[in-house]
């Protein structure tokens, strides 16, 4: 299933097209040339930093297609970072960023993090847990009380945890008086969650998608009682169902997109929402994917189960579907502030 | 284009001013889904009176005597008519459905003689597809027609017809084949409602309310130039009016939503059921849900391939009302529980009970998810 139809400009159909086709080559060492030969990191970055002056429309096409088959590389924080430090005007670890030598994440969640220092500069200490694509960062972008500051990691103590998702990797973040670069303030924080709440919820719709297309293939090759089982309505009728859930996720995570660019009050919804609705659509997908496939669904071998964590993860970090739901509440106007 | 859609939009905005005022104000509100029984009489003046504004037919080409208005300028009519509480139409299946079918498979003669009427407001229209025996089996048509003495002749029943006993005219599916089954055979007939051979029975819903009829035809006549298409393909010329049956008024559909919501929190707040965690989570969803609706409807109006879209829209927003109509009972709590003298309900029961007519007309879910499977997915069809 492959909503992008509804909402690539041709220019991105084509960058889509190129980035799918590359990850579907199974290449060796696909961080390097990802970046390297594909400048995807580079996508949002002006062209005075080494950028391709794209938006983070078109970021969210690599996003989406790399969340897609779970591609082992931490492209979201990085390409983020990359747009995040740029929109920000601070030129640090950006060129690294942007031509793949350094690998960001994103510890914007609650932490306990004290910050003390200036625009110039200051001192970060605390810790961070749960930090995405954590283990093998060079760069953090940490949100504190009023700010977001950038850290190297080689200032940090980083331990990196086993998760339940192996697709991606987590650490635990140790700052003690840590030299760091301040990029914005605290709406600035507000708007880098806004935009990874985004880029999860491009990622989980993408990946629900292709839970939903692996389920269709399956269910028009599998043969019991003497005829493919997806001939049984009953499997048709849960694939219509999450084929409809899926589709108004892609527009909702393509809403937020649009939101990020042009519409900031719009944003203040649209980006918490779309990424409560599109991680708990990608739940509801990888668990279909489970139990359509049947018992080869439930092993190790089969890759159900990597989608299956991977929503789970994904739903759970970085905002909770009851606490997005009571901070949408709050934003809409529906409970008190 | 901004400029113009914005002039279009004050256009719209004074013009709904100026006119639904005066002998007008009371129908503001009036006659949305669920309440299609109220003030007929006012609404059909108040078609005339939009059509005598140029306000019928916005999209159709200017040379069939529409306005050639892009779809961006029929969303901003439909929103401002819903935001100004304009009223349900009654002549919407002329406008959205005989009209569209007509301009794509009438014959010259057939648009001049039936395009003014629903422009102008004056001629009203009923859909004669539904039968006791076919409902989500559409296919299965037993009402039939033949051409004798230069008249097609019909016998047979349609139900679930809306507006039967309002209307000048019905479009009718039929059978004109003799021993044709299914798909074959079916001629699309434009047939007057206003003769002895047919027969209006309203249906009692469990509202209590009669929006829907039952149509018999008794030896009915058409002329035998009021075919759509050629006989016998009648069920090509059908299935293009269904394909038009959303569209654009999806915004207004969707500002309609909105007031119901807000009505619904309007009562969780003032009756303190919002201070309950359950209910304000409910009440969350459904707002969250109706977002998504928008942002959904808004991605694929624009897109060049809408595949499938209508009917995941419809199987969306049919499954998102019904639940808004079990939330605005479960907000009232036991004052849910009570009516009226004379079985008058109220909006919130009226909601509820309404709503479970969205997730089976114009095909039922189970026909939207088949097609979904089917068409959309490739799932293979049964055997």
């Amino acid at each position: 299933m492959d909503f992008s139809g509804l909402t690539d400009t041709p220019e991105q159909a084509e960058l889509r097209t190129a980035v799918r086709g590359f990850l579907a080559s199974a290449p060796e060492n696909p961080w390097k040339r990802l970046t390297g030969e594909l400048g995807l990191t580079a996508l949002a970055v002006p062209e005075s930093l080494g950028g391709a002056d794209a938006t983070l429309a078109e970021v969210m096409v690599a996003v989406e297609e790399t969340g897609r088959v779970l591609a082992p590389v931490p492209y979201l924080p990085t390409a983020l970072a990359a747009a995040i430090l740029a929109e920000a005007g601070v030129e640090d670890f950006v060129p690294g960023l942007a031509d793949g030598t350094l690998t960001a994440a994103l510890a914007l969640g609650p932490g306990v993090t004290t910050f003390s220092g200036d625009a110039d500069g200051g001192k970060l200490s605390g810790t961070v847990r749960n930090v995405l694509d954590g283990p093998e960062a060079d760069v953090f972008l940490v949100r504190v009380a009023g700010a977001l500051v950038a850290v190297r990691a080689a200032d940090a103590a980083v331990t990196p945890v086993e998760t339940l998702d192996q697709t991606r990797g987590q650490a635990l973040v140790r700052f003690t008086g840590a030299p760091a670069v301040r990029v914005g303030d605290g709406d600035f924080a507000d708007r880098a969650e806004g935009l990874l709440w985004t880029a999860l919820a491009a990622e989980s719709a993408a990946a629900a998608a292709q839970c939903l297309s692996r389920c269709v293939e399956y269910l028009k090759t599998r043969v019991q009682f003497g005829r493919p089982i997806g001939e049984f309505q009953a499997l048709k009728h849960r694939c219509a169902d999450l084929a409809a859930e899926l589709e108004s996720a892609w527009m909702t995570a393509h809403a937020a997109v649009r939101a990020a660019l042009s519409d900031p009050e719009e944003f203040a919804i649209a980006a918490p929402l779309a990424k409560r609705y599109c991680a708990d659509a990608f739940f509801r997908a990888a668990a279909e994917m489970i139990q359509l496939h049947g018992g080869i669904g439930f092993t190790w071998e089969h890759d159900a189960h990597r989608y299956l964590k991977r929503a789970k993860s994904t739903q759970l970090l970085h905002g909770t579907p009851a606490e997005l739901r009571t901070l949408i509440a709050r934003r809409a106007g529906l409970l008190p502030a | 284009m901004e400029s113009s859609l914005n002039e279009f939009r004050s256009e719209v905005r004074s013009w709904l001013n100026e006119n639904l005022s005066g002998e007008f104000a009371h129908l503001i509100g009036m006659g949305g889904p669920g309440r299609e029984h109220e003030l007929v009489g006012e609404r059909l003046e108040w078609e005339r009176r939009l059509g005598s504004g140029g306000w019928i037919g916005l999209g159709w080409p200017e040379a069939d005597g529409g306005r050639g208005l892009s779809w961006e300028h029929q969303v901003i009519f439909y929103s401002e008519y819903a935001r100004a509480g304009g009223p349900g139409r009654v002549g919407h299946i002329g406008e959205q459905l005989l009209g569209p079918t007509l301009l794509a498979h009438g014959t010259p003669e057939q648009k001049a003689r039936f395009l003014p009427g629903i422009l102008n407001g004056t001629e009203m229209w009923c859909q004669g597809y539904s039968e006791p025996d076919a409902g989500s089996d559409l296919a299965n048509v037993r009402t039939r027609a033949g051409l004798r003495d230069g008249q097609w002749h019909i016998d047979g029943q349609k139900v679930w017809t809306s507006l039967a006993h309002h209307a000048d005219w019905c479009f009718v599916i039929a059978r004109t084949e003799p021993g044709s089954s299914r798909h074959k055979g079916l001629s699309y007939l434009l047939v007057p409602m206003k003769q002895d051979g047919i027969e209006v029975r309203p249906i009692v819903q469990l509202t209590g309310t009669s929006e829907f009829n039952e149509v018999f035809f008794d030896d009915a006549v058409t002329d035998s130039s009021h075919v759509v298409g050629e006989p016998g393909e009648g069920w090509k010329v059908a299935m293009g009016t269904l394909a038009v049956e959303r569209g654009v008024s999806t915004f207004g559909q969707q500002l309609g939503f909105q007031r119901e919501f807000d009505a619904v929190l309007a009562a969780a707040r003032e009756n303190g059921a919002i201070d309950d965690p359950a209910v304000s989570a409910r009440l969350t969803d459904a707002w969250t849900g109706l977002r998504v609706l928008r942002y959904t409807a808004e991605g694929t109006l624009g897109a060049a391939d809408p595949g499938g879209a209508a009917n995941i829209a419809k199987l969306l927003w049919a499954n998102w009302h019904r639940d808004l109509g079990e939330l605005a009972v479960d907000v009232l709590g036991p004052d849910a529980t009570v009516a009226d003298p004379g079985y008058d309900l109220s909006d919130e029961q009226r909601l509820f009970l309404f709503t479970r007519a969205d997730t089976i007309y114009g095909g039922s879910n189970e026909i939207q998810r088949n097609v979904i499977a089917e068409r959309l997915l490739g799932l293979p069809r049964g055997r």
